[in-house]
């Protein structure tokens, strides 16, 4: 009967119940959070319940790692590390194979119509990307350094392939914080952009409607994939991997002959790629790694570089109406900062809440993707300059 | 690995952060100037079909055709709106033999597709 407690305490052991932290609770509160506002407020399910589920997974912690006296390892853990299911996920986005993939699958489901259709409206696309910088001096300035901070700035751009591509080849020990942060704000979107975009903009000019586009045509849809992909593979060759694969499935969804392959990259390749990569990076979001000082200062300047780059894309767009005879909507200037498509949607609900029968969700169609370009060539122009190539 | 440009200080996270938003506006801007170029693809497409299409032979246009057969008391300028109508939508090759109001018949069948046509029709305005 003596035995009774040091058996029991010795059974105890090998679960993970002795070994719960408050930060795995807290982590664990974060998640459900995440699953919460992916339901009820259908913020980007796709994305935050994957993570979310995660989240709270790699924070339940099992029994010791499988040698004596080590380390409380969740079960998600386990099939993370190395020889588990997503270990492999998880080298796939590391090793920047799945982020190409994401672009196939975004160039499959995009139509750049709106963006061909009206030019001048691409400038917006780099003027929303003002936040990338503000973090990038922020973060030089708590300490990291220019690599570090390049890859914490690059969140601004809100695109998270984009993101991961960079962080890996500047700073490869953030990923796991970097990608939180910048696929949480991109989902996060419809919470943080109004404020900012309401703030900078009278209600005056929240209610300009703009005329429709022209028309454009087959084979402008098809000479683009392969104009931007020259240009970008000529001039940005740091980041041409990315942006050639999204011309290219943009290319198979634009010819017609190839609805097959379109419909696979955008379809099911796609659904895959985001089960792995949701998991993968949720999966990183243990409290031990995340809920560090560096990490905290990291996700506070994501939502730096977010709120940033959602006010120079409204304040860009305001100054060119200094110089159009026909205004445009400056609501759209915050869609330029990619997170396409959540950005140009959110663009157009503040702009249909001050004005019922205007619809901008076309017009910010186009900063929107441009803001894709305005990233990838932010991203480009700093590793090389950062000597990263 | 290539050598970096921008020494790892604030002041080089300043002149990066300058440089790449600068350069950013530029290329950015030349995207935009080739899009702009884009619709000049359509009117080099056009040309390329015009000059490809072999000359159509002339062929004497058919003699314009008596009025339509009117037994049924449809006013001229009725015929008239018709004629512009037809000849708005097929071109000048087309000859109209007869004209008479619709018979819809008896029955469901009747019934049906006065139901059908109606759904598609504008609503009438009130001073009519």
């Amino acid at each position: 009967m003596d035995q009774l407690p040091i058996f029991l305490h010795a059974l105890l052991d090998q679960t993970g119940v002795i070994h719960f932290s408050l930060g795995n609770l807290v982590m664990i509160l974060v998640g459900a959070i995440m699953i919460y506002l992916a339901i009820s407020k259908h913020y980007e399910p796709l994305l935050l319940i994957g993570i979310g589920f995660s989240c709270i997974v790699a924070n339940v912690p099992g029994p010791p790692d499988d040698v004596p006296g080590g380390q409380a390892i969740s079960a998600l853990l386990y099939v993370v590390k190395e020889g588990g299911l997503f270990h492999y996920a998880y080298e796939g986005v590391a090793k920047l194979i799945i982020p190409p993939l994401i672009f196939l699958g975004v160039g499959a489901m995009t139509d750049f119509g709106p963006m061909i259709a009206n030019p001048k409206l691409v400038i917006l696309g780099a003027g929303a990307h003002l936040g990338i910088f503000v973090a990038l001096i922020l973060a030089k300035l708590l300490g990291f350094s220019l690599a570090e901070a390049g890859a914490i700035g690059i969140i601004g751009g809100a695109d998270g392939p984009m993101a991961i591509f960079v962080t890996m080849k500047l700073a490869p020990h953030l990923l796991g914080p970097v990608s939180v942060a910048a696929y949480s704000y991109m989902a996060l979107m419809p919470m943080i952009q109004p404020p900012v975009m309401r703030l900078l903009t009278t209600k005056a000019e929240r209610q300009i409607s703009m005329a429709d586009l022209r028309k454009v045509t087959k084979l402008e849809k098809i000479a683009f994939p392969l104009v931007i992909a020259i240009v970008v593979n000529l001039f940005f060759p740091p980041v041409a991997p990315l942006i050639t694969m999204l011309m290219f499935g943009n290319l198979l969804k634009e010819v017609g002959v190839t609805e097959r392959l379109a419909k696979t990259a955008a379809g099911g390749l796609m659904n895959v790629i985001i089960l792995i990569l949701t998991v993968a990076i949720g999966s990183t979001m243990a409290a031990d790694k995340f809920l560090t000082w560096q990490t905290l200062q990291i996700v506070a300047l994501g939502l730096v570089a977010f709120m940033f780059g959602t006010g120079s894309g409204v304040v860009t767009a305001k100054i060119m109406n200094l110089f159009l005879k026909v205004k445009i909507n400056p609501l759209i200037g915050s869609a330029g900062i990619a997170s396409v498509p959540i950005a140009a949607r959110v663009s157009h609900i503040v702009a249909h809440e001050e004005n019922p029968k205007n619809f901008l969700i076309y017009h910010a169609m186009g900063p929107n993707l441009a803001g894709v370009f305005g990233t990838a060539i932010s991203g480009g122009i700093m590793l090389a300059l950062i000597g990263v190539v | 690995m290539t050598t970096a440009l921008i020494p790892d200080t604030l002041q080089g996270a300043l002149i990066l952060s300058l440089i790449d938003f600068l350069l950013s506006f530029v290329v950015i801007s030349f995207i935009g100037l080739l899009l702009t170029g884009f619709p000049l693809l359509n009117r080099l497409a056009d040309w390329v079909t015009v000059r490809r299409v072999a000359p159509a032979p002339i062929v004497a246009a058919p003699t314009p055709s008596a009025l339509p057969v009117d037994d049924q008391g449809i006013p001229e300028e009725d015929i008239a709106v018709i004629m512009a109508a037809i000849s708005a939508m097929v071109g000048g090759e087309h000859r109209v033999l007869h004209i008479e109001p619709a018979q819809h018949g008896v029955g469901w069948l009747a019934a049906g597709r006065q139901a059908q046509h109606q759904s598609h029709q504008p609503p009438r305005s009130p001073m009519r």
